[in-house]
């Protein structure tokens, strides 16, 4: 019936998970490490949403988590902004590596 | 008799509750102690009561199961153990009255009796324990309380020593008693006093396992008992409170070695050999104590060298196949020990020395203590009509009557010894002119001699349980229903009883004209040398000095070096890899959650690709 | 694999959402970086659309496009946005990582790349939104309010840890 396979879906999920991981753990901009982290969570939510038409059972589940993933996504992103912007007061910068206060 | 296991739990509460509350209580701790120590003389004394008219009581419960075999523990009842309460827990009552006096205004007073009550508890437990395991246990205990009791004083540089000889000393014993304990259960499969005697009666273990377990048991006997070789701890367990010395050597630490010989009497019977070895040590002990006691100038030094070598009539005797000689022996010789301990106790307490070369003339000023003091000597030399005469008697009769000629001539010997050097005592601290300022000697308090008078009292009249004239009551009881013993009493030549009897009033004749008279020189001895020898003990303690602790000291000095160098370098070099290590990985933990993250990714992804690859997925 | 239209589609709009991904990693520019964002959520979107998701795509473009993207402007509108944003940690842990990622991409992508559970006809595609509120709204209504409870308590947390002095918390979600 359909001419892409899941697999196709799950190799595009596959690389950009890859693409955020990777942004997330080099960049050195905490905002763009949260970019990096919601590109992580969108690859995953194709692969929820890839499961629930072409998984071995077919069902609206996969749809309904992805959603639920969402949600979550969305307070994740308030929050770590509001942290962000409570740090910047704090420390006048946005560079996670100088985030290392709860050292020692 | 069903609660007969309540008895030691007198002491045993006496001691908690002196732990815990003591302190508040101070002066009043004795009341406890005296109280409670009372009540388990009153109950052993029902117990013993009770005995008389039914039979042994036994109780169990299992206490261990490991695989099929089934530890118990629990109490027994014999005769043998109800006399041994009653003994126990009377001189323990009379000596927590005693110290009441004797340690008055001590500021550890409440721990003393704490000490006392513990000491107590072990030795009841001891004494009503129906297997070899459960008188393991207590026989410890017993050594922790005496190691506690003679080193009460231990901001005394000899008490401290004394009291580590006295643990170290015994724990050698033990050893042979832990080895010969688990050889037996290895030949039975038990500890019960009971299924093992049934075993050697059926004949099940071989003859020269019986001889080895009884030997390597009455090993543990020596160390407790103050045998020789390994008698050296007690006469410097002479460091502890007076009292204590009375408790250790006539009721409780002492006894409790002859106590297991006798119980384990049937063990004994099986072999000659082990017989034989019990008897030679026990001789060999009785005369050799008896000569160096013989010079000693502490007062309670000789007591403790007369102890070792009554301690050595007992093995001899039990050695000899005469339970009951050992046994009454030991039930005459605690009362008429712990009245001489006590006696020389208020001695001390008047004239605050022990030495008996400062002493003398002190019968006018104490006359309470002197005739106690002087009826203690009787007793202990054979004198007739005093209890010590039948029961020494009874030995020697057991001695001969076994065959042991050499052992029966070196005992009657001890016996001269031990006429001659109490009686030396008695002259030379209560006789002539006092040879040091006696102006402020005052008689003991009443709490101290009424103790000494009820042990003076038992002291001439115990020994009359057990008579040729009057019957052989305890012999009978004490053998009733238990053919394993042997006789009640043993015939033998009345000879002995007039060779006893001339011998001990030889000696005292001796001891009088020398240290009374003064008609003979007092260097009778006439040697030096000889003189020398016994007053330093046979240089036993140089010769282990010289032996077995300088070989330990180097040894352990040996192993002291392996220890900094090897061991320690091991433990450093493994500690200090650890460290370096940890603070390699504390570089690690800058706070970067970048590098935390990239490290704890790259760990997966080497992981994912191993499996990957190992898993057999790339085709 | 025949060149249906489908296909087709699917296949734009993955090298949409990739370039855009790669672009995120090498712009330097903190707006820029947004902008190619906002590229790689709209594509997932119609990657949704291909996957009878309807509702899910629509979602995605007013939740990711929209909100978080305005969200993630504001924060770097907040903060300093002139720095240009390159760690200074070793090129070592790049070159690790990289490896890393590309190992486990490997391993994965071994994982899936047979992977095929054949068809199942289903019904996905009709009524989407209807079939989403039926199960949210009875099955799964526990979750559902859950989720509104943890809304609540990150908007609340969100504006006290904004907060703070003079500053008011300017944003929330």
């Amino acid at each position: 019936m359909s001419s892409v396979p899941i697999s196709a879906y799950l190799a595009l999920a596959l690389i950009l998970f890859c693409i955020g991981l990777y942004g997330a753990l080099t960049k050195r901009n905490t905002v763009i490490v949260l970019i990096s982290i919601e590109l992580m969570l969108n690859a995953v939510n194709i692969n929820l949403v890839a499961f629930s038409k072409y998984g071995a059972v077919p069902a609206i589940t996969g749809q309904i988590f992805a959603l639920f993933a969402m949600t979550v996504a969305a307070a994740e992103a308030s929050v770590g902004l509001a942290i962000l912007i409570a740090l910047y007061r704090n420390r006048k910068t946005v560079n996670i590596d100088e985030m290392n206060s709860m050292k020692n | 008799m069903e609660n007969a296991w309540i008895i030691p739990l007198f002491p045993l509460l006496s001691f908690l509750f002196l732990i815990f509350f003591g302190k508040r209580l101070k002066g009043a701790s004795a009341y406890i102690g005296i109280l409670l120590s009372l009540a388990s003389f009153v109950y052993s004394l029902l117990v013993l009561f009770e005995r008389f008219s039914s039979p042994t009581h036994k109780a169990e419960a299992v206490w261990l199961t490991i695989g099929d075999i089934q530890l118990t523990a629990g109490f027994e009842v014999n005769q043998l153990n109800a006399l041994m309460l009653v003994i126990v827990s009377l001189v323990s009552f009379l000596v927590h009255t005693y110290s009441k006096g004797y340690m008055h205004g001590d500021d550890r007073f409440h721990v003393y009796y704490a000490y006392l009550g513990l000491f107590t508890f072990a030795m009841l437990g001891l004494v009503l324990s129906p297997n070899l395991l459960q008188t393991y246990i207590f026989w410890e205990l017993v050594g922790l309380g005496s190691f506690l009791l003679i080193g009460f004083y231990f901001y005394k540089e000899e008490a401290k020593k004394a009291a580590k000889k006295a643990f170290i000393m015994t724990r050698i014993g033990d050893v042979g008693l832990l080895i010969g304990m688990i050889l037996l259960f290895w030949q039975v499969g038990s500890f019960e006093y009971d299924e093992i005697f049934a075993a050697v009666a059926a004949g099940s273990i071989s003859t020269t396992m019986i001889t080895l377990t009884a030997i390597l048991i009455f090993v543990g006997a020596v160390g407790k008992s103050g045998q020789f070789p390994l008698h050296t701890w007690l006469p410097d367990a002479m460091e502890g409170p007076t009292p204590v010395s009375a408790l250790i050597h006539a009721a409780t630490m002492v006894a409790a070695g002859v106590y297991l010989v006798a119980a384990l009497f049937p063990l004994f019977t099986a072999s000659e050999t082990a017989l034989m070895t019990v008897a030679t040590i026990g001789a060999i002990t009785a005369i050799f104590a008896a000569s160096i006691g013989l010079v000693q100038t502490d007062i309670k030094r000789v007591l403790a060298y007369s102890t070792v070598s009554q301690l050595g009539y007992m093995m001899l005797a039990l050695g000899s196949a005469g339970y009951v000689a050992g046994v009454f022996h030991l039930m005459t010789h605690a009362f008429f020990k712990a009245l001489l301990f006590l006696a020389a106790g208020s001695v001390i307490h008047a004239v605050h020395t022990q030495d008996i070369e400062k002493m003398g003339g002190l019968w006018k000023k104490l006359r309470v203590t002197g005739p106690l003091f002087l009826i203690g000597t009787l007793a202990i030399s054979g004198v007739p009509l005093f209890s010590g005469f039948f029961s020494k008697d009874e030995i020697l009769i057991a001695a001969w009557a076994h065959g042991n000629t050499v052992l029966f001539w070196l005992a009657v010997i001890a016996a001269f010894f031990t006429a001659f050097y109490m009686f030396r005592l008695f002259f030379m601290v209560f006789s002539g002119e006092s040879r040091s300022d006696m102006s402020h000697v005052k008689e003991s308090p009443g709490v101290m001699t009424i103790p000494m008078v009820i042990l003076g009292i038992l002291a001439v009249v115990a020994g009359y349980v057990n008579t040729p004239w009057f019957g052989t009551y305890l012999g009978d009881w004490l053998t009733e229903g238990n053919a394993a013993l042997g006789h009640g009493h043993i015939e033998g030549p009345s000879w002995i009883m007039i060779v006893a009897t001339v011998v001990s009033l030889l000696g005292i004749f001796l001891a009088w004209l020398i240290y009374c008279k003064r008609s003979l020189s007092r260097d009778w001895l006439g040697a030096k040398t000889m003189y020398n020898i016994l007053y330093n003990k046979y240089y036993i303690d140089e010769f282990y000095e010289l032996t077995v602790v300088k070989v330990m000291k180097f040894f352990s000095l040996f192993l002291h070096y392996i220890e900094t160098f090897l061991v320690e370098g091991l433990v450093k070099g493994v500690s200090a890899a650890v460290s370096g290590l940890g603070r390699l990985g504390s570089k690690f933990h800058d706070g970067q959650v970048q590098r935390y993250g990239t490290v704890a990714f790259v760990g997966l992804a080497i992981l994912i690709v191993v499996f990957a690859v190992t898993g057999g997925y790339l085709k | 694999m025949t060149l249906s239209g489908e296909f087709l589609a699917f296949l734009s709009l993955a090298v949409v959402s990739v370039m855009g991904g790669v672009l995120l990693l090498n712009l330097t520019k903190v707006v820029h970086v947004i902008v190619a964002l906002v590229f790689t959520f709209i594509s997932i979107a119609g990657i949704f659309v291909l996957l009878s998701a309807e509702f899910l795509a629509v979602a995605q473009i007013l939740l990711y496009s929209g909100a978080i993207t305005i969200i993630m402007l504001f924060g770097i509108m907040l903060t300093r946005h002139d720095d240009t944003s390159e760690t200074k940690a070793g090129g070592l842990r790049k070159v690790l990582l990289f490896l890393g990622v590309l190992g486990f991409a490997f391993s994965v992508y071994i994982g899936i790349y047979n992977l095929d559970f054949g068809q199942v006809p289903n019904t996905l595609h009709e009524n989407n939104t209807e079939q989403i509120g039926m199960a949210l709204f009875s099955k799964y209504i526990i979750p559902f309010e859950l989720t509104s409870v943890l809304l609540l308590a990150a908007l609340i947390g969100a504006i006290i840890l904004a907060k703070k002095d003079d500053e008011k918390g300017a944003e929330k979600e």
